[in-house]
């Protein structure tokens, strides 16, 4: 297994207008919790996407479980689970059955799947949404469906891009107790978001991204770190002007 | 193969639940044979000015009639309904966000794209040979009597009418994923009617694909069956160029 369960080096990727990302360094180990915070439009997302190969890199290689992303093969993506911009959640079919759509699409055997599902709905509190069409529910509810889909085959990498939008209290700590368990099983996670909330407050390292450009860390243990996570964005945006 | 396995799997799952292909499908052999019914009513009404417009071969109000009224139903009616169902099965994973979704995954993009169009045959190919079915019993329930042999060929080239005009809509599914939502693809299918639909009324454009399978089935005797032969390359041209655009796609617009 490679020392680095996520790894980006030198990556640029520019969008027309010249928003994007430039030179990012990054990893994520095994049993690390890594939180990217940053405002919006930082390049928080387009760091997320490039992972999955949303988007192709301009520059620069991303390795996925010690493979590239650009030839990472159906085993190395059964390993991943992500939830970036939109679930998985069609909104003909109820809870259960998207999940088990997405157990399908990550390669789980399909007689493991009952179980395997039953098991995420009671992690995440989610039991009583398994029979209700995705269509009717709510936008917390899709997110939670998402993040359930995402975290249910216990992947090795698991990406979520501003996880706990739309989540109620319970969802967040739902939430971050499954990533916790994961991360002590040896998964190496990746959360982005807009502010220090309650999951980034639980990551092992904290990386502050403005303007594209990875602008520092914080200390998840500090007593104001958004004080600190302001005062680096606001240098980095005086030393881009 | 394991991994397209799981992709027709899941999108035959989709398709199965998805309350538009099931609309779409209603509403395809719904439409055909009620407007069927009502030519023959009508021709049996003996109102001769509506006779007139019907003209003579609806006239007879018997299977011939019945058939060549679902034939020219079915090219219009039919290519549309087809066209909505293909362009809803790919513009869909854009409209509804689930593409972001589809990526960093075993089972890739392209065997998506590609069970997509094996789904969309089947879903197609089952409500063709509906259509057929429904329009036996139209004619049965209005009393036209068992089938003759000329029936039963008709009934044979309605079937193959719905299986071509089945693949002259591929392209709708195209302009859904180059377009990127259900519109672009909605109006290539109304795009592909109205050339058709003049092609066919104007007489011209015979060996046009998205043409010869209507002109062949409303003048069996005088339409190219040669032409028919140009009718693969529409599915093969289009549906390859869809799985290229599912493979190379990127976010990023």
């Amino acid at each position: 297994m490679p020392a680095d369960a996520l790894r980006l080096q030198s990556v640029t990727r520019r969008y027309d207008g010249g928003a994007g990302l430039a030179e990012v360094d990054l990893t994520v180990a095994h049993g690390e919790i890594h939180a990217l915070v940053g405002l919006n439009g930082a390049g928080k997302s387009t760091l997320m996407k490039l992972v999955v190969g949303m988007l192709r890199p301009q520059s620069g290689t991303v390795e996925v479980l010690g493979k590239d992303v650009a030839r990472a093969g159906p085993q190395t993506w059964a390993r991943v689970g992500t939830l970036i911009e939109y679930p998985l959640a069609y909104g003909d079919l109820d809870g259960r059955t998207n999940l088990s759509l997405a157990a399908r699409l990550r390669s789980v055997p399909a007689a493991g799947i009952p179980t395997m599902v039953d098991r995420i709905l009671d992690e995440l509190d989610f039991r009583r949404y398994a029979e209700i069409r995705s269509g009717r529910m709510s936008l917390g509810n899709k997110q939670r469906l998402g993040l359930a889909a995402a975290l249910q085959h216990h992947p090795d990498l698991i990406v979520l891009d501003e996880p706990t939008n739309a989540l109620d209290p319970s969802g967040i700590i739902a939430l971050r107790e499954a990533l916790v368990r994961r991360a002590d099983e040896g998964a190496g996670v990746l959360v982005s978001s807009h502010h220090l909330d309650e999951v980034a407050r639980i990551a092992h390292r904290i990386s502050v991204l403005a303007d594209g450009r990875l602008v520092g860390t914080l200390d998840p243990a500090g007593i104001d770190i958004e004080r600190s996570f302001f005062a680096l964005v606001h240098a980095a945006s005086r030393s881009a002007a | 193969m394991t991994t397209f396995r799981a992709a027709l799997a899941v999108e035959s799952l989709k398709a199965r639940r998805s309350v538009v292909l099931r609309a779409a499908g209603v509403l395809i052999v719904l439409g055909v044979c009620g407007l069927a019914t009502t030519v023959i009513l009508a021709a049996r009404s003996g109102n001769p000015e509506l006779i007139a417009k019907l003209g003579p071969r609806a006239a007879t109000a018997d299977w011939s009639a019945l058939l060549s009224t679902g034939v020219q139903i079915t090219s219009a009616g039919a290519l549309l309904g087809f066209g909505v169902g293909i362009s809803w099965m790919f513009g869909r994973e854009f409209a509804d966000g689930t593409v972001a979704a589809l990526f960093g995954l075993p089972v890739r993009r392209s065997e998506l794209a590609m069970a997509k169009l094996v789904v969309y045959a089947a879903w197609a190919a089952g409500v063709a040979a509906l259509l057929v079915l429904g329009l036996l019993v139209t004619g049965l329930a209005n009393g036209l009597g068992a089938p003759d042999a000329d029936a039963v060929a008709g009934l044979a080239r309605q079937l193959a009418l719905g299986l071509l005009t089945a693949l002259i809509a591929v392209p709708a599914g195209w302009a859904a994923s180059w377009g990127r939502g259900l519109l672009p693809g909605i109006a290539v299918a109304v795009g592909l009617l109205v050339v058709a639909q003049i092609s066919v009324l104007g007489g011209f454009g015979s060996w046009l694909p998205i043409v010869a399978p209507a002109l062949w089935a409303m003048q069996p005797a005088t339409g190219s069956t040669m032409a028919l032969l140009t009718v693969p390359l529409v599915p093969l041209t289009f549906g390859a160029a869809t799985v290229s655009i599912w493979m190379r796609l990127q976010l990023d617009r």
